[in-house]
């Protein structure tokens, strides 16, 4: 790291400094936590920093910083284990009869849509972050995370299921039937 | 009932794939097999569609969750403060390397400055240390004056015909000092002889001794006291309650000492030091003048013996320790 001239920062900076906010967005959803997200983007930068000599410009920089910022992640793995609500999952049927109706979600808060994944358990949360707002593949994912693919499949499975109750739970508070009708409305037709 | 239990069972396995014909991971036959399932089953449809819609609206809550612009600033900040550190840190390496060794030469070129001065003082005192010895011993000790000044013409013929001129220059250049005796003194086992004027004045006696160099210099720089308006030189030193100031002729060391205070006697030597450094230069510019050769009315000093060498280096032989003046009247 010493003596590394300046050229060479403002590279790094050009092509990680752009990544920012997809990294921090996703710490904050896993660490519930502004002050730690920050703290963990800052030392996935620096390491990244410490590593751009291993790093070969033109491949896939974004991922390759998840990749960083999850391994840095992982000294907080227990305690966002302790914190997170374990959440077990329903039954194929209870599956089934909500996830036969689409969900009428355009009514539904930002807020609330992140409050409905932040109930699901941070191990299948991270897998459907990555996989539906990040758009990683299979095989990125089971890198960043060091688990088998097979694993990146069921758990993005489970995972999307949990978002789906919690947020056919969500839809019920607004009034909203999980089946596309708003409750009001199919009392009056 | 058989036809649904196949669809039932076909929905089901196309359901299985669902998630990942979502995310585009699906084999080209295997996705085409959800295509054509999809086109013929609303409900598959229907659940496509759901998760579809759950994923963008995931996508669009995350999108528009805010950025503070803190972390993007303290970021780069932190990757920007740690390039100059690192090099700083380097650098203060190499800058600790570097002062140590000035810091090395430094003081090696002051512990031979200290040395030399030590050695410089050392030989400024050992030479003043004779003043005041002579001085103590022949004028105080032994009393070698009268109380009455003794005739001008008896001084010049004691001193001899070399030093005979430099009677009127110490009569003149001490104002209110009176020249009571003036005479070469020896000192038993050594070569070393000295010319001695006794004053008094001010309440006290004072010496004015001019003794050979005999090739020693007095080292210069910060040891002298004073340069004075003639660029002579003036050592000072307090040695046995006596206060001497002397400076070096071509040929000799001239001492004033007394027990007046320092800044009396610097000043009395300065006044002294041209005209009799003049009259040394026009008297003794020969080694024929010298006082080995001017002795015929020497007093014998049984005091301090001290030999003078042809280096820097003075040893002091023996002698008795010098002691303290007392202050004498009139008379």
């Amino acid at each position: 790291m010493f003596f590394r001239p300046k050229v060479q920062l403002e590279s790094f900076e050009q092509a990680a400094v752009p990544h920012l906010g997809d990294l921090y967005r996703m710490a904050s959803l896993l660490l519930q936590d502004r002050h730690e997200a920050e703290d963990l983007i800052q030392d996935t930068y620096l390491e990244a920093w410490k590593s751009f000599h291993r790093f070969e410009l033109g491949t896939n920089c974004r991922a390759w910083l998840f990749k960083i910022m999850f391994h840095r992640l992982h000294h907080f793995r227990r305690r966002i284990v302790k914190t997170s609500r374990l959440i077990t999952i329903d039954g194929p049927e209870g599956q089934a009869e909500i996830a036969a109706e689409p969900l009428v979600l355009q009514h539904i808060s930002d807020e609330s849509i992140l409050n409905a994944l932040e109930k699901v358990a941070v191990d299948f949360r991270e897998i459907v972050l990555l996989a539906d707002v990040e758009e990683f593949s299979y095989k990125e994912i089971a890198e960043m995370l060091k688990i088998p693919l097979g694993t990146v499949m069921s758990r993005l499975s489970r995972g999307r299921k949990l978002l789906r109750q919690e947020l056919a739970e969500v839809a019920r508070s607004y009034g909203i039937d999980p089946r596309g009708k708003q409750a009001g409305a199919a009392e009056t037709a | 009932m058989n036809t649904l239990s196949f669809d039932s069972k076909r929905c089901e396995r196309i359901r299985q794939h669902l998630d990942s014909y979502l995310s585009n991971e699906l084999l080209v036959e295997t996705a085409s097999e959800v295509v054509r399932h999809l086109e013929t089953c609303d409900a598959c449809s229907r659940d496509l569609e759901s998760r579809m819609r759950v994923r963008e609206a995931l996508q669009r809550a995350v999108a528009n969750r805010s950025v503070p612009d803190s972390v993007r600033a303290r970021v780069v900040r932190t990757l920007r403060d740690s390039q100059p550190r690192s090099f700083f840190r380097a650098s203060a390496a190499r800058w600790a390397l570097g002062l140590a060794g000035i810091a090395l030469i430094l003081l090696s070129l002051f512990a031979a400055q200290w040395l030399s001065l030590r050695r410089g003082e050392q030989l400024v005192a050992s030479i003043l240390k004779l003043g005041v010895s002579d001085h103590v011993i022949c004028a105080i000790k032994d009393h070698n004056y009268p109380e009455v000044a003794n005739p001008p013409d008896q001084i010049r013929q004691k001193l001899g015909v070399q030093h005979a001129a430099l009677l009127q220059v110490v009569q003149d250049r001490l104002p209110g000092f009176e020249v009571l005796e003036g005479h070469i003194c020896t000192i038993p086992g050594s070569n070393r002889k000295y010319v001695h004027f006794i004053t008094r004045g001010q309440g006290t006696i004072l010496s004015v001794i001019l003794t050979e160099r005999d090739g020693v210099n007095l080292p210069r720089g910060k040891l002298l006291t004073s340069t004075g308006s003639t660029g002579i030189g003036l050592y000072q030193g307090h040695l046995s309650g006596m206060e001497i100031a002397g400076f070096e002729s071509t040929q000799y060391f001239v001492f004033v000492v007394s027990d007046l205070s320092q800044n009396q006697v610097l000043q009395l030597a300065a006044g002294l030091a041209p005209a009799l450094n003049d009259a040394l230069r026009t008297t003794t510019h020969s080694k024929r003048s010298s006082l080995s050769e001017s002795s015929s009315a020497a007093i014998t000093n049984h005091g301090a013996s001290v030999h003078l060498t042809s280096t820097s280096s003075i040893a002091t032989r023996s002698g008795p320790s010098i002691m303290a003046a007392r202050m004498f009247p009139h008379g």
